[in-house]
């Protein structure tokens, strides 16, 4: 991490901590905005940071970290992808368009379109590959749909629209900022069931104290580790432009991590932690969503599997020590 | 909090190079076409291929050129290091010298036995063991009994080690003993340099459950050294052990060690398997990507000179515990007749039977996750 990076890193860390998990888009938007994180990605000559993929690692993981319930990382990955389209305003992401594209205009269904209420456009991954940007204004927000948290995810449809045409993939991007949130959501996860169990008492002396808890958290950190480096190595495979084999390693390996983390979570903090009132389910009904979009573990698995498969074995090492040197 | 704070490594710019020299050294030595002979290999001695490695200057790559080494950088040293594992190259024969005990005595060691020791190690010719566990300190390695006691200026070792690794074909090596008599737990604790030729040193076999000898008991029965036999200051012994266990725990030989095993799963079943076995293969190189990664952090911090003892212990366990499961995935995916002389029955046959000792060697997968809880204000 740079000094560049630390300060953003401490910046946000400030004000997602304050915004906390009871931000909501009406309220407390104006702020994001005014942090200029939505620009974060887009070129500097073009009003934003020119930030890297590793510095957008920092942000969409402390959205994450803090619970928060505000669409900053598919901001900034729309409004990326709309970059010289002239499309202004919040942009946001969703994981599937279904339908035709004949004459420039797309007839069709756009499904989990992320807190798409007040967006101007979204970026959705086009059946015929790369990405295609839809102003909402063409279309009619059909239904809405919310995760297992509640956030929004919401149903579209469109009539012949015009539409702008990125050939990123906003699959493979949404699956970035989701295993990011899975590497800080584990975190946070992890630091209230330390929090807890060094706290609660049983049986005359901290749950802490017992080595089964111990071990178990121990478990459950290598396993945020594992998450955490996953989104670094696709970070930097972003940077290289080419994550093809890392979008699917990593966002397969961040959803191996929910299970354990969400396991052994609920598990150390017993019943309380099954409450409405106490706070570890927003932290574990996002990871299990966020397990499901833009791709499951079949999907990827799918995927990645059959790229090292048709590679045969005499690629397999050297392809992996190619992808990184 | 972040538990694990990964750095990506720079690494060097001639690594593809670095990497094709130390590919083309494994051809020529020729185990490609043995698949047993791949196996558990950085516990599979071969004297001629450590020579071969320690002529091409990738042994003590990072020690200085004073004692035989070749000041490289950690992360070269790395390169070579993950390539030798993923080919299953023999390399049990000076694994321990090169990993743990060059270094140590390159830090802590008198100037003499530096003198003596070291360039050996980096040529690949002088083989070194750890003295660490004894029959009543396993997991428990500050109930070390075994005890050095002054005579006039030399030093008489009695005791017993056991678990020993390579005792048998070892030239050397660094024992943790008791210095001071009567003390208690981790306090009295000091490291000395054992030839093992001097009098007094017995080598016994012991035999793992599939018949092979990798294991031996030592006993030392008044086995007198020299002053300069100690290692480092007197009583220190538990601090210089801790780190160590960091040098033998962060390798990436606890993850890669059944790369081998993958490899001919993937030639076994061809490049358009069914559904189930490619998921698990993609399955299984996404954890392969991901330990890589972690791996390579630890190795890049410490080139930075940092000592991330609670990143290596984690990666050790992560890999340890994917390396142990790896076997049992494979059994299950596809039928396998493991009476068959099938390569892939025979790897399979061995690694099932071994892969248990994965989570105990360098410490139980207990004790790795008692320091990780430790790390994580537990405890």
């Amino acid at each position: 991490m740079n000094e560049q990076q630390r300060m953003l890193r401490d910046t946000v860390d400030g004000v997602f901590a304050e915004l906390g998990d009871t931000a909501t888009l009406s309220k407390s938007w104006p702020q994001i905005d005014e942090l200029g994180l939505p620009a974060l990605l887009l070129p500097e000559d073009e009003g934003g940071f020119g930030g890297t993929w590793q510095d957008a690692l920092i942000v969409f993981r402390l959205t994450g970290f803090h619970v928060l319930a505000l669409p900053v990382a598919e901001a900034a990955i729309a409004a990326w992808l709309a970059a010289g389209t002239g499309l202004e305003g919040r942009g946001t992401i969703a994981g599937h368009a279904d339908g035709k594209i004949s004459a420039e205009r797309f007839t069709g269904t756009v499904r989990g379109a992320v807190m798409s209420e007040g967006a101007t456009f979204i970026a959705a991954p086009a059946p015929d590959g790369g990405t295609l940007l839809l102003a909402s204004a063409d279309g009619t927000r059909a239904a809405g749909r919310s995760n297992l948290a509640g956030e929004a995810r919401d149903i579209w449809q469109f009539e012949n629209a015009l539409f702008h045409r990125s050939p990123a993939d906003v699959f493979q991007l949404g699956a970035f900022a989701r295993v990011a949130q899975i590497a800080g959501l584990l975190d946070s996860a992890l630091a209230m069931s330390v929090s807890y169990v060094n706290d609660r008492q049983q049986f005359g002396r901290p749950l802490g104290k017992f080595q089964a808890v111990q071990q178990s958290l121990a478990s459950f950190a290598c396993e945020a580790g594992a998450a955490n480096s996953a989104a670094t190595g696709l970070a930097v495979a972003l940077d290289r432009n080419n994550a093809e084999y890392e979008v699917a390693a990593a966002k397969l390996r961040a959803n191996r991590a929910v299970g354990t983390g969400t396991a052994i979570a609920h598990q150390v903090h017993g019943a309380i932690g099954f409450t409405q009132e106490y706070h570890l389910h927003p932290r574990t009904r996002r990871l299990w969503s966020a397990r499901s979009e833009f791709g499951g573990d079949s999907l990827w698995a799918g995927r990645l599997g059959t790229h090292v498969a048709e590679a045969g074995a005499g690629r397999f090492w050297a392809d992996i020590t190619a992808l990184n040197g | 909090m972040q538990t694990f704070s990964i750095e990506a490594p720079s690494w060097p710019a001639h690594s593809a190079e670095l990497r094709a020299r130390v590919r083309a050294l494994i051809a020529a030595q020729g185990t490609a076409d043995k698949p047993l002979a791949t196996l558990n290999c950085w516990n599979a001695p071969s004297p001629a291929f450590s020579r071969a490695l320690g002529e091409a200057g990738l042994i003590g790559m990072t020690w200085p050129k004073e004692y035989g080494g070749h000041e490289r950088s950690a992360l070269e040293r790395y390169i070579v290091l993950e390539e030798l594992l993923a080919a299953g190259a023999p390399v049990g024969a000076h694994w321990i010298a090169d990993r743990q005990t060059g270094t140590l005595l390159l830090r802590y060691g008198h100037e003499e036995e530096r003198r003596r020791w070291v360039p050996g190690m980096a040529r690949g010719e002088v083989f070194a063991c750890i003295g660490l566990s004894e029959p009543n300190a396993g997991s428990d390695l500050a109930s070390v009994r075994s005890s050095a006691r002054r005579d006039g200026k030399d030093w008489i070792i009695n005791g017993q080690k056991v678990w020993t690794t390579n005792g048998h074909h070892a030239h050397v090596m660094i024992a943790l003993l008791r210095s001071v008599p009567g003390s208690e737990r981790n306090a009295g604790l000091s490291q000395f340099v054992i030839p093992m030729n001097a009098p007094g040193v017995t080598v016994r076999p012991i035999l793992d459950l599939t018949g092979a000898h990798d294991f031996n008991e030592i006993f030392f029965d008044n086995v007198r050294l020299p002053e300069t036999a100690l290692v480092g200051t007197e009583g220190d012994g538990w601090k210089q052990v801790t780190a160590e266990l960091s040098l033998e725990r962060c390798g990436p030989e606890r993850y890669l060690t059944n790369t081998v095993l993958f490899t001919q799963f993937l030639r076994a079943v061809g490049p358009n398997p069914s559904e189930s076995v490619r998921d698990l293969i993609g399955r299984i190189a996404a954890e392969t990507w991901t330990l890589r990664l972690m791996s390579a952090s630890v190795a890049a911090k410490i080139a930075q000179g940092e000592d991330p003892a609670l990143e290596a212990t984690i990666v050790k366990d992560l890999g340890n515990s994917f390396e142990q499961a790896l076997p049992e995935l494979i059994q299950a995916a596809v039928e396998t007749d493991l009476g068959s002389d099938d390569a892939l029955a025979l790897m399979l046959g061995h690694l099932l039977q071994v892969s248990p000792s994965f989570s105990l060697r360098g410490g139980t997968r207990e004790i790795l996750k008692g320091i990780i809880a430790r790390g994580l204000g537990l405890r």
